[in-house]
């Protein structure tokens, strides 16, 4: 893509997104996330085929879907407010759409079909960007109006999208489409908290966008789209093996890494507000998801060398740059300790 | 403890740093050295634990526990060095460093008084071994055996976690120096019944109970030596020791919730014991037998008297150093053979007649010889039994005939009788087995000479 037009794209994405983030009017929200959603087609559609086409047509048809439900939910609210300003909720009705609506954005049951097929028709850094960044607008959103949502509901999706999440993995052998298994049981986790501490919400935001960075930075390094050709690492950069071990193991919440932070802080919060059997249940169904991490890594970094390779290697003509990879998997990976830091999101 | 921690942790660099001549050696000496000072924390105050800091304290349950565990480092490494030999440097280094990541989680484990702190490093030392297990182990399987074995002891834990964080909501602290003061009996309701099972769950997982055993056989036959070293002496003894903790707590429920798990371990014993007797394979007969010992430990846990936890401490330690010098043993087989098969390799004593007098040491402790430790845990374990229940003798009495029987035919089948004609042409005893398999079995026989310090803190 001609790289002026490139810039201005991702910066009416960047813009998109800041705007919602940073406004206090809701009309100037919906506009942030409609100027996201036109900005983000062509990115989606970098690579012009049928399939990224279908895959862009899925993301528009569902996000635009959802903006339209949030625009009525605004509107009931200016009914029963009489102004368009960002605190609570005044109406459950509107509480109620909205909720649906930002659930819908980010990919929780019942509305996360459009996940795992938008995520796998698109490249690999057009995943990478769906993946993180689009996930930050709808969840400050949620964080704003996080007094006046309905538990229920929100506890509903997010234990629905844990069990989806894991469950579904389960059977893929796609990258993209674990990577969008394990987004849609991330982000349950993300909203089970939300009503009872949205500091640990951030928090998790935080650690899981770091961990699905690096994965993604060390799949584009190795241009592996399959389980298969993941196998191959061990024969072009050994070294890329163990990270995705650690990081792997570190997004299923293995402790002593990083990954273990926010789903111990969760479990923690949870059972101070005497819910007990719900972070059992979210635990053990966390661990559906750790099944196909592990199945990941035995694949790629557990049975080396003399194993013998199954498929035929595919060429490579440069070594991908990677950006910030040493950093990112220090972060995701080492920070259990640094737990106590977590009180400067407040 | 600081002074036994960072010097572990150091030993990561040490690997990493060396020559390609000088890595075993560097890391056996230095993991000698550390062994060494760990002993001194065997001198325990009879009234009252060695408190080092806020974080770290070592009490007579969890000091021998420690040395045990900082003794099998060497020894690990010892037996590892054969079939690592052809590996590329840098694989070595890597099992090296699995190995010393592996026993610093450990050596925190035991020592800790927060027990959030002893659960992450409890679930801490999972990650190393599946790696070990996975990653070095020879047979397909042993895909498998990382599958069960991380999963099992997952699926236990998770609740402990839940259960934790609810005691620490209600008591205000989980640090273990406080809790020892202050404890309470806890009120009977249908949650609480329902925190204790939360509780005893992942430590029942790991030591391992009759019902869920079953990735224990897996796990130790696919490890590596020195994966079913560890395996066998330390973290099997982690679910004892978690159970001994913990258990202070969960009074007055314990006295009706042992009685299923009682009667699993005292069934389970005999049915583990029992299918020894028909196994082919030399690891699983020997991981069977472990289960059985464990078996004993439960029953002597949740029986909770004074001479049961003397029994169990003891029991641990002793079946720790045994179990491992059998794996050192079956090993020493596997590595002239490339079989596990016990027919395979029968007669072994015309040829290698030190090593034969090894097994017999080493089956003569399993099946609780006096005047060894293993006696001691085991007659403690029967005797308060036998106290709480007199029926339990009969249970307890066919176990030990049973013991005496596996251990013996094991003997009998590896050393006695005409050597079958395709193993007269394997190496002779190296000086490393011979010395390892007398490092094993030089603790256990001057603890019989003053066995109080294994008896744990009820002595």
């Amino acid at each position: 893509m001609n790289p002026l037009i490139l810039t201005i794209i991702l910066m009416t994405v960047f813009l998109g997104t800041m705007i919602v983030m940073a406004s206090s009017h809701w009309l100037m929200i919906w506009i942030g996330f409609e100027m996201n959603l036109l900005a983000i087609i062509p990115i989606l559609m970098k690579k012009y085929n049928p399939r990224a086409m279908e895959a862009s047509t899925k993301y528009f048809l569902t996000q635009a879907t959802a903006s339209m439900l949030l625009m009525m939910a605004i509107i009931i609210n200016l009914m029963h407010s009489g102004q368009w300003t960002i605190t609570k909720v005044f109406n459950p009705t509107a509480s109620i759409i909205m909720t649906l609506a930002l659930a819908m954005k980010l990919g929780l049951t019942p509305f996360h079909f459009w996940v795992p097929e938008v995520t796998q028709g698109i490249s690999l850094t057009s995943g990478l960007i769906l993946l993180t960044w689009q996930k930050l607008a709808p969840m400050s959103i949620l964080y704003q109006i996080s007094p006046s949502i309905n538990l229920n509901i929100l506890l509903t999706m997010a234990v629905l999208s844990i069990l989806v999440g894991g469950w579904g993995g389960l059977n893929q052998t796609q990258l993209r489409k674990i990577m969008a298994y394990s987004s849609i049981a991330h982000m349950g986790w993300m909203t089970a908290i939300l009503v009872y501490n949205p500091t640990l919400t951030m928090l998790n935001m935080l650690i899981y966008i770091m961990m699905t960075l690096t994965m993604f930075m060390l799949f584009i390094h190795s241009s592996s789209t399959t389980t298969l050709s993941l196998s191959h690492t061990w024969n072009k950069a050994p070294l890329i093996t163990t990270l995705i071990l650690i990081t792997l193991l570190s997004m299923g919440g293995l402790p002593p890494l990083s990954g273990f932070m926010p789903k111990w802080m969760i479990i923690q919060e949870l059972t101070k507000n005497s819910s007990i059997i719900l972070p059992t249940l979210m635990a053990i169904m966390a661990l559906l998801n750790l099944y196909f991490y592990t199945r990941l890594t035995y694949s790629t970094s557990l049975t080396m060398f003399p194993s013998t390779n199954n498929m035929k290697m595919k060429w490579q003509f440069e070594t991908k740059q990677i950006t910030l990879l040493p950093p990112l998997i220090i972060a995701s990976s080492l920070l259990l300790p640094l737990t106590p830091m977590l009180s400067i999101l407040d | 403890m600081l002074k036994i921690i960072i010097p572990t942790i150091m030993l990561m660099p040490l690997t990493w740093l060396s020559k390609k001549n000088m890595i075993w050696i560097n890391t056996t000496t230095y993991s000698l050295l550390i062994s060494l000072i760990s002993l001194s924390l065997l001198n325990q105050p009879n009234n009252n634990s060695l408190n080092f800091s806020l974080m770290f304290f070592s009490d007579p349950l969890s000091a021998p526990l420690l040395v045990l565990t900082t003794w099998l480092l060497p020894l690990m490494l010892m037996a590892s060095q054969h079939h690592l030999s052809k590996e590329p440097l840098i694989r070595k280094k890597l099992y090296i460093t699995m190995l010393a990541m592996l026993q610093t989680f450990l050596i925190m484990t035991f020592t800790a008084t927060e027990l959030i702190s002893f659960y992450i490093l409890f679930e801490a030392t999972l990650v190393p071994t599946l790696i070990i297990i996975t990653r070095w182990g020879n047979q397909t399987e042993r895909l498998n055996a990382g599958l069960y074995f991380l999963f099992y002891t997952l699926a236990g834990s998770l609740p402990l976690l839940v259960a934790l964080i609810s005691i620490q909501n209600l008591t205000g602290s989980l640090n273990f120096l406080l809790i020892q003061y202050w404890n309470q009996a806890l009120p009977d309701s249908w949650s609480n019944i329902f925190l204790w099972l939360a509780c005893m769950m992942a430590f029942m997982v790991k030591m391992p109970l009759y019902g869920l055993h079953l990735w224990l056989p897996k796990a130790h036959v696919e490890a590596p030596i020195a994966g079913s070293m560890v395996l066998a002496a330390i973290l099997l003894k982690l679910g004892g020791y978690g159970m001994l903790r913990i258990t202070m707590m969960l009074n007055p429920q314990t006295n009706f919730m042992a009685y299923p798990f009682l009667m699993l371990s005292l069934w389970g014993m005999i049915m583990t014991s029992s299918i020894c007797l028909r196994q082919t394979d030399l690891k699983s007969l020997i991981a069977y037998s472990s289960v059985s010992h464990m078996a004993l430990v439960i029953v002597a846990v949740l029986i909770q008297t004074p001479w049961s936890y003397m029994g169990a401490t003891a029991l641990m330690i002793a079946h720790g150093l045994t179990s491992s010098m059998l794996f050192c043993l079956a090993n020493s087989n596997y590595e002239r053979t490339h079989s596990r098969t016990m027919i395979l390799a029968r007669g072994l004593q015309t040829l290698l007649p030190l090593m034969a007098a090894w097994w017999l040491l080493a089956s003569l402790t399993n099946l609780a010889l006096p005047p060894s430790i293993n006696l001691i845990g085991e007659l403690f374990v029967v005797m308060s039994s036998f106290s709480w229940s007199n029926i339990t003798i009969i249970l307890m009495g066919a176990n030990i005939t049973i013991t005496a029987l596996y251990s013996l035919y094991m003997l009998i089948t590896t050393q006695r009788g005409k050597y079958t004609h395709h193993i007269n042409s394997i190496k002779p005893s190296f000086t490393r087995e011979n010395a390892l398999m007398a490092l094993h079995m030089t603790p256990l026989l001057l603890l019989s000479l003053n066995p109080k310090i294994i008896l744990g803190f009820t002595y």
